[in-house]
């Protein structure tokens, strides 16, 4: 069997109709933007420099663990450590439920406990496929930013191009991100970047009623 | 004791779907009412906002509140019922594994245009829903849930009266449209439709531990005819005589 490129496996992953229950997520911005938020750029450009960092900082180092047969136990804890908001953090298991019920239909992947949280997931599954470092990185920080924009939309009137200018304006940080973590390879270096407002208001949501999103 | 070796056997899940204001809320409530003193019943809910349905359910007291659960759609009750089931499957699981053993799970899709269905991969068997303030003529739209849902309810016959409608008449229309597949006339008024109703459910249910249900897919493309009277097939390679 001929093994498809990375390029291609990486579109797959990053695909909004990979089915993993993607349309249930807005990455914290409705609760952002029932608190007041307008500056939605303002918003995304905040998330890569914090939460979304942690992520993809975590899943580099858990694929790096993977490769290298090392125990994934403190990637976990390294990232529970850095993820505060208990909400949050089963945010983060359930996605991660939901990837793993379909990439362990697709690929062979490495042991995992439950529950796992969302990187490290993407981590095992990066190992599975043999994304590089960077890709890696570069999957968590674009999802983040489609995430946030695609909900936008549903959220508050927008034209759709201009929430596409907004992830094609993101893309150089989601880069600089990418170069910044994929040489990570240990639990204690992952960035402890956490960011106390948006972890606020995912704990409000997870007990507000009348939610669009679940996150 | 329960024995170890009998096979895991999980509830039947059963959809029930249809556009906005047909009842579906009301509908899984009378199951509830009718079914819970002899089966145990579990409901999964997606209304757009999160929690509306559920709470309504809750408030009906048919079922311990615990049993009934939310799932978020995003705006996008279609995409979570037919083509990104993951939100939905991972909450019937939990729902199934908290209070087992359930012997039937309801699940409520978010009220949606006539195109949406289930997908078979998470139901066993599913509802469509129509009711007569939504119009006479739409059960002779069609549609892939109107056609060839496992049952169609007409909802509501008490209130044809006085939105104008031919109740008999709609439900023949639907008859029409399904070939002869079930179609229930409904009024909560009505025990007698109700009783066709749980009939129908508790005989999926009883084929469904038989081992004799295989889920059906009402499909996304509506039938067509053609003007010619001769056999072609879509999936040939070859052209159409001319």
């Amino acid at each position: 069997m001929t093994t498809a490129s990375s390029d291609l496996l990486l579109m797959l992953l990053s695909d909004a109709r990979l089915p993993v229950a993607g349309h249930t997520q807005s990455a914290g911005l409705e609760p952002a933007l029932r608190e007041g938020l307008t500056d939605v750029p303002a918003y995304l450009r905040l998330r890569l420099r914090t939460v979304t960092r942690v992520e993809a900082g975590t899943a580099v180092v858990a694929m790096h663990h993977v490769r290298a047969g090392r125990p994934l136990g403190p990637v976990e804890a390294a990232w529970a450590a850095r993820t505060p908001s208990p909400a949050m953090r089963t945010t983060s298991h359930q996605l991660a439920r939901g990837l793993l019920r379909l990439a362990g239909a697709l690929w062979p992947l490495a042991d995992l406990a439950a529950p796992s949280s969302r990187p490290v997931v993407l981590g095992a599954v990066g190992a599975a496929v043999g994304l590089s470092p960077p890709s890696l990185a570069r999957l968590v920080g674009y999802d983040d930013v489609q995430t946030v924009s695609a909900a936008a939309l549903k959220l508050t009137p927008l034209n759709p191009a201009q929430t596409t200018r907004w992830v094609l304006d993101a893309l150089p940080q989601i880069d600089l991100l990418a170069a910044e973590v994929a040489v990570l390879t240990a639990p204690d270096e992952i960035p402890a970047s956490s960011a106390p407002q948006i972890e606020q208001w995912a704990e409000r949501h997870a007990v507000a009623t009348r939610r669009l999103f679940s996150a | 004791m329960p024995d170890p070796d009998a096979p895991t056997r999980r509830p039947l899940r059963l959809g029930v779907c249809g556009p906005v204001g047909t009842g579906k809320s009301s509908l899984i409530a009378l199951l509830c009412r009718e079914l819970a003193p002899d089966l145990e019943i579990g409901v999964v809910t997606n209304d757009i906002y999160t929690d509306e349905d559920a709470r309504f359910l809750r408030s009906a007291g048919v079922l311990d509140p615990a049993r009934i659960v939310a799932v978020e759609t995003g705006a996008c009750p279609h995409t979570a019922i037919r083509d990104d089931i993951t939100a939905n499957l991972m909450a019937v699981e939990d729902l199934e594994a908290a209070h087992a053993p359930l012997d039937l799970v309801l699940i409520e899709s978010g009220g949606d245009n006539l195109t949406a269905t289930f997908s078979p991969a998470l139901v066993d068997v599913q509802i469509f829903l129509l009711d007569v303030a939504g119009g006479g003529d739409v059960a002779r739209k069609g549609g892939p849930g109107i056609e060839r849902a496992d049952l169609l309810v007409v909802n509501k016959t008490d209130l044809a009266p006085y939105v104008g409608v031919d109740a008999v008449l709609m439900t023949a229309d639907a008859r029409s449209a399904r070939s002869g597949g079930p179609v229930i006339a409904l009024s909560r008024s009505d025990p007698g439709s109700i009783a066709e109703l749980t009939g129908w459910v508790l005989g999926r249910l009883a084929a469904y531990e038989a081992g004799d249900l295989v889920p059906q897919d009402p499909g996304p493309m509506a039938p067509h005819w053609h003007a010619s009277t001769a056999e072609h097939r879509h999936d040939s390679v070859e052209q159409p005589a001319r």
